[in-house]
């Protein structure tokens, strides 16, 4: 025990604060506080002039296009006087149908990045200005058109652009010695050179999942993220609406995808199994090769599939996928062409006329040949995505002259001479193509916040004219093509024919009759097989389902957004099977590190179902350096083990670990929940449908409180989700977060169990972690008519209001979170700290990202309950406009309902006759979520089905 | 034995136990009266404005209508505030040299608008709608009062949520014929009872528990 301090004199100490300043404090925060009380003095700021048929605070839709992977998905851009907030899909574009992708959702946030580059720099002297490049350009310019430019390269991403690849062809005529690059981060070159080994030429192949009814996927994800997904899942979900044409799904792939999930019988096999299976398939239909070095059950599959696709001749399908050698892709087009598989077979849309543009290899043994003069790099970010073996970073300081165009100050901004600010694609004129080779126009809603450029003003740059606005070069380019295509009808005024035909299209955002026609092609015979892959545990690399390659990672919603499967936020991780972990001695959270010869990377390990014994699997797009604020150093760069010669599998992979443990951030945890599963999330055998019947909300059952009744001239709002419709892409979830105002909370409050999303997907497997029988189902706000939430709020914050919405009162709420702990579906999201509201997660507080708010939703406080409103704003505005225009009120979409690519979300009044809910709410698939609880819910669901092989007692639910 | 308390100390004691009673009563009260005056509410409160634009002389002397200015206001949710424009349709023939006039000029010539400050302003929370308003027969002066004598604008009611649910919960006395909305000379007739409750049918106004229902005006 110490002893006690001997006592002596205080010390003197000055007091903290004298009697005279604590009495100031005291007297001010009085003062203070009774000033708080009265009305701060706002600012009404008219127009000087107004445009025309404007109405103040009132949502302008237009219709313009968003780029992924250089394709185009037709959006309609929603701005609030003059504020772009919100996108949602354009009904007429063939790669949208009205859907949107996570990546079209979230594109509003990355408008409003504060990370965005601001100006001109100088690698040297900083900040500089669109002059000084001009003029720092002007000498290198001439130099290389003296030479008829040689020395000087161009590197692109995928250009669709009609209008890009129009003045690229005038610069390279300008210019006939200088290279056009292109590389593209997540690329189908497997598949293009599968077309040029079958058909002998680059083609593209379109598959049309709306006829295919048997579909084997050998490593192919359909389902998946990229340009094409709302296109392929909805033909596929809108067949498997109809029972008589459900079909069959087959999936073999190495760990789960969306389309695996999908599956009706699905295989875990390595990639070399993959190939294996693929061609005892091919085999099986008569292509006489080599038999494969593949197990017993594999062959025994393989069969059954082959007969299963050949009994559907003309309605069966094999997709193949970017990870499978080009034999591959060419026996999969041989064995199509067997079973008359419904496939569109086109022109690529990215194509120039009589040039093929070169490889980002060619790039760099240009640069090591010490020949390269002059080097623009337009919006593509090969340092980063190129792979190490190129070393991009270090080769492009040997050019003389070096810029890079780009929205961010990225990793190749960080090794030019020069960076120039790009304009986001809401910001300037531009064209694309879609997947299908549809164009549309892209069309700004907003003027450049940071003085960018668009694309085409920067490579006017490069070009001999002056410079030229964007919106003329883009109308240049469709006037010469309308002019071409349209002019044998001789209209009689063709300025005023020509005006109207743009007006149109901008109008509908697509240029009629502009997709590819389909082309026939000849048969040819199966190709040779390439070399066994080497044995050895396998990396597959796959693009990542939020991040896609990178280019998104300074996105703080598409960071937060859980990928499908894993349910992973903030972060990616190594997917290994149960067994391999245990054979390898490491356990879900450990620290492993991957490497092959020269190059290694760290990544925590997540042991999930389904994932394929010999291999891991790892998604591209993490652990990035200078991806700004949001992304920078979040997860692990999977780019470190892309080599020039593979970018998608890596093998052999020595994979050792570390002794460390990382956090695997998941907003949804792994739970065994025994015989709870089928009730949960019901799932019907196909053969039993007609025996099913649909499940009630359970109002027959007694209960003490009175029976909803609603109000005479209410309304009875209700929802239904179609769980065999949902792909699980979180469209919804990342459009809900768009519309509602909801914070991004960061990674260390999710590692608290702490999340916002109003709408969650969760995920449900009634198999085993190696026969995985899986489903994914959307959960918003039940708004139970005997909502649990309601009698617990000591405040009355949690109500119903007439037309059975379960309404959360911010300003009544204090934060007690009884409603959260009574709530049995766990929709309650409640406000720690300030997310939205002064404590917002990294720069999520700058001034731009304000300007994304949706004025029509309340910004919730620090202390607040919040959850799903089933989109009140939109349900009032429609209201507002009936009451108005003294009309009935029209039908009112969700964001939710409006952003999903399979229509899997209906949302419709009840009370209104012939109501789409009533008809599903009597669907045999119908039932309702936890409805033994008596809670009674106005969100419905429509059970999965699964058709599974009837040979095979394993597959079936 | 000693005396611990002085005589006093009675009327200490008794004078502590009445305030413990009536001071947090006082203070409820007085905080409740502070809350609802118009200090609070800015009822009654006139604020300058970039220009003295007068409502009197406009409105109550030449007669414009509501709707020349404010032109949104049967469409949209805001009744919006007219560009500078709408000011020089008139004061480019008229007082076009007044130096009151000065701001107006300078906001058209260097296209940099008028910044006025709201007399009129609702919590972040609260979506009111002006369009509805107009629509259901609820005049301009019903809440804006007697515009046409204002010289500068002030707030006329306390737009309190209170104050809402008055009307909300008995529309009938505030309701016009449609062609009387913007009427700023009008009065309640003798027979406004029953030509409100006739009113309410016709307009298809709903029950007052419906317009006072939380999601109404709150999202």
């Amino acid at each position: 025990m110490l002893p006690m301090p001997p006592l002596g004199p205080p010390s003197r100490r000055e007091p903290l604060t004298s009697r005279r300043e604590a009495l100031t404090l005291l007297g001010a925060g009085i003062a203070l506080a009774a000033g708080g009380c009265t009305k701060p003095s706002e600012e009404i700021v008219p127009y000087v002039r107004m445009p025309e048929r404007l109405l103040p605070g009132v949502p302008v839709r237009y219709a313009t296009s968003l780029s992924l992977g250089g394709f185009a998905r037709g959006v309609h851009a929603i701005a609030v006087d003059g504020r772009p907030i919100k996108i949602e899909g354009n009904p007429l574009h063939p790669a949208s149908r009205g859907a949107t992708d996570v990546f079209a959702e979230a594109a509003i946030l990355d408008l409003y990045d504060p990370d965005r580059s601001r100006t001109v720099t100088e690698h040297k002297s900083g900040i500089a200005s669109w002059e000084m490049f001009e003029r720092a350009l002007a000498g290198p310019l001439a130099r290389a058109r003296s030479r008829n430019g040689a020395g000087f390269h161009l590197l692109t991403g995928r250009v669709t652009s009609p209008t890009l690849l129009r003045q690229i062809a005038s610069l390279l005529r300008a210019m006939p010695d200088a290279v056009w690059h292109v590389h593209e981060p997540v690329d189908d070159t497997h598949a293009t050179r599968g077309t040029v080994r079958a058909f002998g030429r680059s083609l593209r192949v379109l598959p049309r999942l709306d006829r295919a009814e048997v579909v084997l996927c050998v490593g192919a994800d359909p389902l998946g993220p990229g340009p094409d997904q709302i296109r392929l899942a909805s033909g596929f979900a809108e067949r498997r609406r109809d029972p008589g044409r459900f079909g069959r799904l087959y999936v073999a792939e190495s760990a789960l995808t969306q389309t695996g999930i999908k599956a009706d019988a699905r295989r875990a096999l390595p990639p070399h199994a993959q190939a294996a299976l693929l061609v005892a398939c091919a085999n099986a239909l008569g292509a006489g090769l080599p038999a494969p070095d593949a197990s017993e059950a594999v062959r025994r599959f393989a069969e059954a599939v082959a007969a299963d696709l050949t009994a559907h001749r003309g309605r069966a399908l094999v997709l193949v996928g970017p990870a499978l050698a080009p034999e591959h892709h060419a026996l999969a087009h041989w064995i199509n062409a067997r079973l008359d598989a419904p496939v569109d077979v086109i022109e690529p849309p990215d194509r120039m006329d009589g040039r093929t543009p070169a490889g980002l290899t060619a790039l760099a043994a240009a640069l090591d040949s010490g020949t390269v003069e002059g080097l623009a790099i337009l919006d593509c970010n090969p340092v980063l995505t190129g792979g190490p073996d190129l070393d991009l970073g270090s080769r492009i300081g040997r050019a003389a002259f070096s810029v890079h165009a780009g929205t961010h100050g990225d990793e190749t901004a960080g090794a030019t001479h020069w960076h120039l600010p790009l304009a986001h694609e809401l910001e300037g004129w531009s064209d694309l193509r879609a997947v299908d080779g549809t164009a549309s126009l892209v069309q700004p809603l907003i003027r450049p916040l940071y003085g960018a450029r668009s694309i085409h003003e920067i490579v006017a740059l490069f070009g001999e004219s002056p410079a030229r606005s964007g919106y003329d070069l883009v109308r240049e380019t469709w006037h010469e093509t309308w002019s071409e295509t349209w002019r044998e009808s001789r209209p009689a005024r063709e300025a005023a024919a020509f005006e109207a035909w743009w007006r149109q299209s901008l109008h509908d955002g697509v240029i009629a009759g502009s997709a590819a026609a389909a082309i026939t092609v000849a048969d040819s015979a199966p190709p040779s097989l390439p070399p066994r892959m080497g044995a050895g545990f396998t990396v597959e690399l796959r693009p990542d389902p939020c991040l896609w390659d990178g280019r998104f990672s300074n996105n703080a919603w598409l960071q937060e957004c859980p990928k499908p499967i894993s349910k992973q936020v903030w972060g990616n991780a190594l997917a290994l099977s149960r067994g391999e972990a245990d054979r390898r001695g490491v356990g879900a959270g450990d620290v492993v590190r991957l490497s092959v010869p020269g190059r290694t990377v760290e990544v925590p390990v997540a042991v999930e179902s389904g994932v394929a014994d010999g291999v891991g699997v790892l998604t591209l797009g993490s652990g990035r350096a200078r991806a700004g604020a949001i992304g920078n150093g979040i997860g692990a760069d999977a780019y470190r083990l892309v080599s020039r010669a593979e970018r998608w599998l890596v093998t052999p992979v020595d994979l050792a670990a570390t002794g460390r443990t990382g956090a695997v951030l998941r907003t949804q945890n792994y739970v065994q929940v025994e015989g709870e599963t089928a009730k949960l999330f019901r799932q019907i055998d196909l053969a039993d449908l007609a025996t099913a019947t649909p499940k009630g909300i359970g109002a027959d059952q007694p209960s003490l409180i009175e029976a909803w009744t609603g109000d005479a001239d209410g309304h009875a709002w209700a929802m239904a989700i179609d769980t065999n419709a949902c792909i699980g892409c979180n469209a919804c979830v990342v459009a809900c977060q768009s519309e509602n105002n909801v914070p991004v909370v960061g990674p260390e409050e999710i590692a608290r169990g702490r999340m916002m999303h109003w709408l969650r997907i969760d995920l449900y497997d009634a198999g085993t972690p190696e026969a995985v029988k899986a489903g994914f189902q959307p959960v918003p706000c039940m708004h139970c008519e005997h909502a649990p939430c309601e009698p617990v709020c000591p405040v009355a914050a949690s109500v119903h209001d007439g037309e059975g919405l379960n309404l959360q009162v911010y300003n009544r709420c204090v934060g007690t979170r009884f409603c959260q702990a009574n709530c049995p579906y766990k929709v309650r999201r409640f406000n720690f700290f300030g997310y939205a509201d002064g404590q917002e997660y990294a720069n999520l507080d700058a001034e731009p990202i304000r300007a994304q708010r949706n004025p029509n939703v309340t910004v919730r406080a620090r202390g607040v309950m919040e959850k799903c409103t089933y989109c009140v704003q939109r349900i009032a505005t429609e209201r507002q406009g009936a009451e108005r225009d003294g009309r009935a009120m029209n039908d009112v979409v969700t964001a939710c309902q409006s952003a999903c690519p399979t229509r899997a979300i209906t949302f419709s009044d009840l009370a209104r006759p012939g109501n789409p809910v009533s008809a599903l709410r009597a669907d045999p698939r119908h039932y309702a979520l936890l409805e033994e609880l008596n809670t009674r819910p106005r969100t419905t669901y429509l059970a999965n089905l699964r058709a599974p092989n009837p040979d095979w007692a394993e597959d079936h639910t | 034995m000693v005396q611990i308390f002085r005589p006093g100390a009675d009327t200490v004691v008794r004078f502590v136990l009445a305030s413990l009673a009536t001071v947090p009563v006082f203070a409820v009260g007085g905080a409740y009266a502070v809350w609802r005056s118009p200090y609070v509410t800015g009822q009654g409160v006139t604020r300058e404005q970039p220009v003295p634009f007068s409502h009197a002389h406009h409105v109550g002397g030449l007669g414009l209508d509501c709707r020349y200015c404010h032109t949104a206001v049967e469409k949209a949710a805001f009744a919006g505030i007219p560009p500078t424009d709408t000011c020089m349709s008139c004061h480019s023939q008229i007082w076009t040299n007044a130096p009151m006039l000065a701001p107006v000029r300078t906001s058209l010539a260097e296209g940099r608008p008028l910044r006025w400050r709201r007399v009129h302003t609702l919590p972040g929370y609260v979506y009111f709608n002006h369009a509805v308003h107009v629509a259901k027969g609820v005049g301009c002066t019903t809440c804006h009062g007697e515009i046409q004598t204002m010289k500068l604008v002030r707030q006329a009611a306390p737009l309190t949520m209170g104050w809402c649910l008055d009307c909300h919960r008995d529309p009938a006395p505030n309701l016009r014929a449609r062609d009387a909305v913007f009427d700023t000379a009008w009065t309640a007739p003798a027979d406004q009872a029953a030509l409100g409750e006739q009113r309410l049918k016709e307009y298809h106004i709903r029950s007052p528990e419906r317009l006072s229902e939380c999601s109404l005006c709150h999202r």
